[in-house]
């Protein structure tokens, strides 16, 4: 089997960048963190310098991701000899227990990091982790609750939480959540986009017009975002469709839809140039407007 | 009840969706290109989401999308499938049971197919999916016996060249599409490469 540099045709400098690019920007690419990695540490710890420690840490995260516990045993083991008494370590230390379901282990580990240092979120969010990983979703959703009483600027906690109250379709605690993301990052489509689908889900026609300003809140700061796109056009579809609105409200919402239908086919449309695989979603795409405008109007 | 019929290519595109995201709940659509009325013969599915499956915008344009998909094809939906994040719990979430439900009321025959994420391992000698069936106002577990997956070591096979040869990375499922809307959710790429897998000389699998 060749070498990832074989294959790529790239030096060790760029791999090392690579995983830099990958560490910046938390992807979650385990299986090639892993592949480049292990070849990095290899054949090429020597000239990594004072990084290696930073990379031994990045690749045992990604080898318990891909059930490698033989490489993240030998990353954790580097970084034990070179940081013998350090919490950070301690705590994956503690990943690779959870990886392997030695919950109570594990939860033995993070505790006694937090009696040391009773402040260590790291600790504490990974025993949260643990509740989600056995199911106890109520648990989970109590901890992270009484934690972000104490860290209330954590947006991965906000967003964890989150996604935990729509597993449970708790909608409107999900919404209370996505606020204050979208208050605390107000230029991220995502979190707009996320909030109007929890608005559209929770239903009936306030709910459905908050989605639908949201939906155009997150194209205003990403015209790219196709679920924004959709979302604003059956929202405003679904408010003009009922029978409960006044002439003005049902005249501005197919306004709204028309234009979101325009976006919707010059996007598929350019999507569609020249290639031959997604006629199909093209077409069902279409067909699927045009249907949906006959009943609107 | 009735008998169900899973076919090669919707158990390996259910398998790789599956696979491709060992850290969220997937679900998709069971599909027939046969006629109503007999056993049911799940020929295709549509992988849709792998995030927020209980949010209920993305999930309905999917749905009217792969409709809309099924009447130029002369398709149906006969069917439901999930994969809990939580491999070791394959029970049906209310978000699977309604969709189910919503399925049910076109489709008296409907099937909603739980992947049990414990038996995916190489070397499985079962397939890992639990079927349920409509009976009695409820969705009950059906009969083992009256589910059928012709050549089932060759289907196992089958999906493992499709992991050595890297076209497992092939698979768009809905949530794709909308991230990258020229990646085809149909997959026509990616079934072109399974039938031409699956041998001539076994027919219909």
């Amino acid at each position: 089997m060749s070498s990832i540099s074989e294959l790529y045709d790239v030096s060790w400098e760029e791999m090392r960048d690579k995983l830099r690019k990958w560490r910046e920007e938390n992807f979650r690419n385990s299986e090639q963190i892993v592949d480049v990695g292990e070849e990095l540490i290899n054949e090429h710890a020597s000239k990594l310098g004072d990084d290696i420690w930073i990379i031994y840490e990045q690749v045992m995260i990604a080898a318990l991701d891909c059930s490698r516990d033989d490489l993240a045993w030998s990353c954790l083991q580097e970084l034990k000899r070179q940081f013998p008494d350090s919490h950070r370590v301690k705590r994956l230390a503690g990943m690779r227990l959870e990886a392997l379901e030695r919950y109570e282990d594990a939860n033995k580990l993070y505790d006694s990091i937090l009696q040391d240092d009773p402040t260590n979120t790291a600790a504490r969010k990974r025993k949260i982790s643990i509740l989600r990983a056995q199911g106890k979703s109520s648990e989970a959703i109590r901890e992270l609750n009484e934690y972000l009483e104490q860290f209330v600027g954590d947006q991965e906690a906000w967003h964890e939480l989150s996604e935990l109250y729509i597993n449970e379709h708790d909608y409107a605690k999900a919404a209370f959540c996505l606020e204050e993301l979208m208050m605390t990052n107000p230029h991220n489509h995502l979190y707009c986009e996320q909030y109007a689908e929890v608005k559209y889900t929770q239903g009936g026609l306030e709910n459905l017009e908050l989605a639908r300003k949201y939906f155009a809140q997150a194209l205003k700061l990403n015209n790219r975002n196709m679920r924004a796109l959709f979302g604003l056009y059956m929202s405003a579809s679904h408010i003009a469709a009922s029978p409960k609105v006044s002439a003005k409200v049902k005249k501005d919402n197919v306004k709204y839809a028309a234009w979101a239908t325009s976006q919707i086919s010059r996007a598929y449309q350019m999507a569609g140039r020249g290639k031959k695989e997604n006629k199909c979603s093209v077409k069902a795409v279409e067909e699927m407007l045009e249907s949906m405008q006959i009943t609107m109007s | 009840m009735g008998e169900v019929e899973l076919s090669c290519l919707a158990y390996a595109k259910m398998y790789l969706h599956a696979s491709q995201f060992p850290r969220c709940s997937v679900n998709g659509l069971l599909l027939s290109s046969s006629a109503a009325g007999g056993a049911v013969c799940i020929t295709d599915c549509v992988p849709l989401l792998h995030t927020h499956l209980s949010l209920a915008p993305i999930t309905q344009l999917a749905l009217t999308q792969v409709d809309v998909w099924c009447s130029q094809t002369q398709q149906r939906i006969v069917g439901y499938y999930q994969a809990n994040a939580c491999a070791s719990d394959s029970s049906p979430t209310p978000c699977a049971l309604k969709i189910a439900e919503k399925i049910f009321e076109q489709c008296n025959n409907a099937v909603l197919l739980m992947i049990d994420g414990e038996k995916m391992f190489p070397g499985c000698r079962v397939p890992p999916i639990v079927m349920y069936e409509r009976k009695d106002a409820r969705w009950a577990l059906k009969d083992k016996h009256t589910i059928m997956l012709r050549q089932w070591e060759e289907t196992c096979s089958i999906v493992n060249q499709l992991f050595s040869s890297g076209d497992q990375a092939l698979l768009v499922d809905f949530d794709s599409h909308l991230d990258d809307i020229t990646k085809d959710w149909t997959n026509q790429k990616l079934n072109a490469k399974i039938m031409e897998l699956v041998s001539p000389a076994n027919g219909n699998v």
